[in-house]
């Protein structure tokens, strides 16, 4: 499918060998010069019934995008099918104007599933040495990210006895030593109180001024509006709208609404 | 500041990953309940096997001719790694569907996946691990070695390598299997019975059909017994160490084909096809490798040296006609004395048997029933015996060459040794599963380089 897709397009997909572009300026036309990720259809199918329905949108550099839905909206599903860990009967997707197969979207993207504890037996120290030895982190940043995340105490501890927020920072922290451009979170505040969510909204700001791109599946309205730049409002496996809390306003007719009004009036 | 960059496959370092295989699978409890299980399973082993070989020395202290018979690698060896193999059947397949059935059920194989490795990369660096499993699994066996040792037996380098080396490949080919059913099932259960399917499924195969002809002759060479036999009989095939080699290689990259959770399943069975047809391609060609090596000190797999000089000269073809149902144990005596050293010595050897449907009742009123034809040059001949003694002059007057003058000394003199193993009891039953499990305690408190994960250290 990715293949007959490539055959229209202007630009020839990244080949095996060639290096995804980073920070390469689109040619004029192809793309917004902002945008750094595009999605021009993913659609999903189990059996049948749809769980993604040509769904398309872009995700602009340094930003913080929200994909926003109810439980069953196919949030994760979006995500996985992104990252290319997820089969889908069409992905259409390129990066700074190319299309970039399934197969090498790891090269520009790190996804970060909800609900996993990684290599439970072992410590969090150990964990963490191992991403960070794969993508040579160096000690500061390691130490840094560790702090960060308020890892801290824990990295003795293995990370089967970590508590829900722990374990949730594990994830973050294994996602912040990836040097990945975009990443992927998947219900990144789920275990979090309000004011640990604050602190990580803190550190995920901080990481975007650092130049990265991050989208977030979330299904808390208040912790979007509080922590994203734009949104993709998702029920259904379809979009319901994009853009920001004021063009979303502008959309539903409503002024000074907050974004679960806005969701409602527009799902 | 760190920017953001890409990184591809090519770039990231293997040892941290391989690193990471040997922590997960020291960190798990599989194998070490496997090896605290191993220990009583391969002492009794042991203990019994170096009891009948003392009684059988007792007499053989006697007799010369009785010495040597007494061969440690049939008296001890083969027993005791024969319970380390019954583990490796049972036990083993859990620890290696561990290695990647816990980052899949634990939802870390989709972290795995993205990082900057090749499917291929992730499989090999697991099968690393299984190595090292097995490595680590087989210390009772090692220690029962070094104990025979102690107890002033007798071990050739050549043959207990060579026997290690086979259950090392059964170990990896059951390794492989079971990498490849965590592969394909979602579940470690799942996984668990497709790779007991393969093992257990295999002594169904030897129980059902092995010594019937044709087809079912073929199917029971498929099991994975079948591996070990040629090694305990003192031999290192070249073939049979490919097709091994070719086994493994193809289960690993079946596993490699079904890891990616990314693509659809009709492409990963278009690709596992195609491994599947490579692999059944090269496991053909393996078969058609005939050298081997006799390892064992006395020499059981061969003839004579003298014969075997004569025997290699003979370029034309030979034909051996049997009128034998393959379960007489005639005929058995007859492949092992005879007709297995002379397909080492004469390539050109081909062995027909007179009937495929042949069996003992079936024969019972056939007169040629228990003959075996020799056909040679155009010349041929009958005999009945199983013996070497007999069938090799038959052959040299066929071929119309002169018999070797019997070569003197060189004999075999075996060795016998009484010993009691009750002390070796003493260490399988308590000393070393206390030494595994103080190391087990230990692994996992291993220190771990903190320094560069916080700025105070």
């Amino acid at each position: 499918m990715d293949g007959v897709r490539y055959l229209v397009s202007p630009d020839p997909p990244i080949g095996r060998n060639t290096p995804i572009p980073v920070g390469a300026v689109c040619a004029p036309g192809q793309a917004d010069d902002r945008v750094r990720l595009r999605v021009d259809s993913i659609t999903k199918w189990y059996a049948d019934q749809v769980a993604l329905a040509d769904v398309a949108f872009d995700i602009q550099a340094g930003e913080i995008i929200g994909i926003i839905g109810p439980n069953g909206a196919g949030k994760t599903t979006l995500l996985e099918a992104l990252a290319g860990i997820l089969p889908t009967e069409t992905s259409d997707v390129q990066w700074l104007g190319t299309p970039l197969p399934p197969s090498r979207r790891r090269e520009a993207m790190f996804y970060l599933p909800d609900g996993v504890r990684p290599y439970q037996d072992q410590p969090v120290g150990r964990v963490l040495s191992f991403f960070a030895d794969v993508y040579r982190r160096s000690a500061d940043e390691i130490t840094d990210t560790i702090e960060a995340v308020g890892l801290t105490p824990v990295l003795h501890k293995r990370v089967h006895s970590l508590s829900k927020g722990y374990g949730r920072r594990l994830m973050l922290a294994l996602g912040l030593l990836t040097p990945h451009p975009l990443l992927l979170m998947d219900e990144p505040f789920d275990g979090f109180d309000l004011r640990q969510t604050r602190e990580i909204v803190g550190v995920l700001r901080k990481e975007v001024t650092k130049g990265r791109t991050l989208a977030l599946a979330i299904h808390g309205l208040l912790d979007a509006e509080r922590v994203c730049d734009r949104f993709i409002l998702l029920t259904d496996g379809r979009v319901r709208g994009v853009g920001t809390l004021n063009d979303l306003r502008g959309r539903t007719g409503l002024t000074g609404v907050s974004l679960e009004d806005i969701f409602l009036a527009l799902t | 500041m760190r920017s953001p960059e890409t990184f591809r496959v090519r770039d990231a370092p293997l040892w941290p990953l391989l690193v990471k295989e040997l922590w997960e699978i020291l960190g798990g409890r599989a194998l070490w309940t496997m090896l605290l299980l191993m220990c009583p399973l391969i002492g009794y082993s042991f203990f019994q096997a170096v009891s009948l070989y003392g009684e059988a020395s007792a007499a053989g202290q006697q007799s010369p001719v009785l010495a040597s018979s007494l061969s440690p690698l049939d008296g001890v060896l083969v027993p005791t790694l024969g319970a380390s193999y019954v583990a490796v059947t049972l036990l083993f397949p859990f620890v290696a569907i561990r290695v990647l059935g816990q980052e899949k059920e634990s939802g870390a194989l989709r972290l795995l996946i993205q990082l900057p490795y090749r499917s291929s990369t992730l499989v090999a660096a697991k099968l690393v691990a299984v190595l090292a499993a097995w490595v680590l699994s087989s210390v009772p066996a090692f220690s029962a070695l070094a104990i025979w040792r102690m107890l002033g037996g007798h071990l050739s380098a050549p043959e207990t390598l060579n026997l290690l080396f086979g259950h090392l490949l059964y170990g990896l080919l059951v390794g492989a299997i079971a990498l490849f059913a965590a592969s394909v099932s979602e579940s470690a259960a799942t996984a668990a019975i497709v790779a007991l399917t393969f093992t257990i499924g295999s002594w169904v195969l030897d129980f059902t059909v092995a010594g019937h002809p044709g087809l079912l002759d073929w199917v029971a060479r498929l099991s994975l017994t079948q591996v070990l036999r040629t090694f305990e009989q003192g031999l290192l095939s070249a073939g049979l160490v490919a097709g091994i080699v070719t086994a493994v290689i193809g289960f690993a990259a079946l596993a490699t084909v079904w890891l990616p959770p990314g693509v659809h399943v009709p492409n990963k069975l278009v690709r596992s096809i195609v491994c599947v047809l490579v692999a059944a391609i090269a496991l053909g060609l393996a078969t058609q490798i005939r050298l081997s090596i006799d390892v064992t000190e006395d020499q059981r797999n061969s003839f004579p040296i003298a014969d075997q000089r004569v025997l290699a000269t003979l370029a034309e073809p030979l034909v051996v006609t049997v009128h034998l149902a393959p379960e007489d144990p005639r005929y058995t005596d007859l492949q092992r004395n005879v007709l297995a050293k002379l397909q080492r010595v004469m390539p050109k050897l081909s062995i027909l048997l007179a009937s495929a449907r042949q069996s003992l009742a079936a024969n019972a009123g056939d007169d040629r029933y228990g003959e075996v034809e020799y056909a040679y040059g155009g010349r041929s001949d009958i005999s009945r015996s199983t013996s070497p003694r007999e069938i090799l002059p038959l052959l040299y007057a066929l071929a119309g060459v002169s018999p070797p003058a019997p070569a003197s000394g060189g004999d075999y003199p075996g060795y016998p040794l009484v010993a009691r193993g009750e002390l070796a009891l003493l260490w399988f039953f308590g000393a070393l599963p206390l030494c595994i499990a103080l190391v087990w305690w230990r692994s996992r408190r291993l220190p771990i380089d903190y320094r560069k994960l916080t700025k105070e250290a």
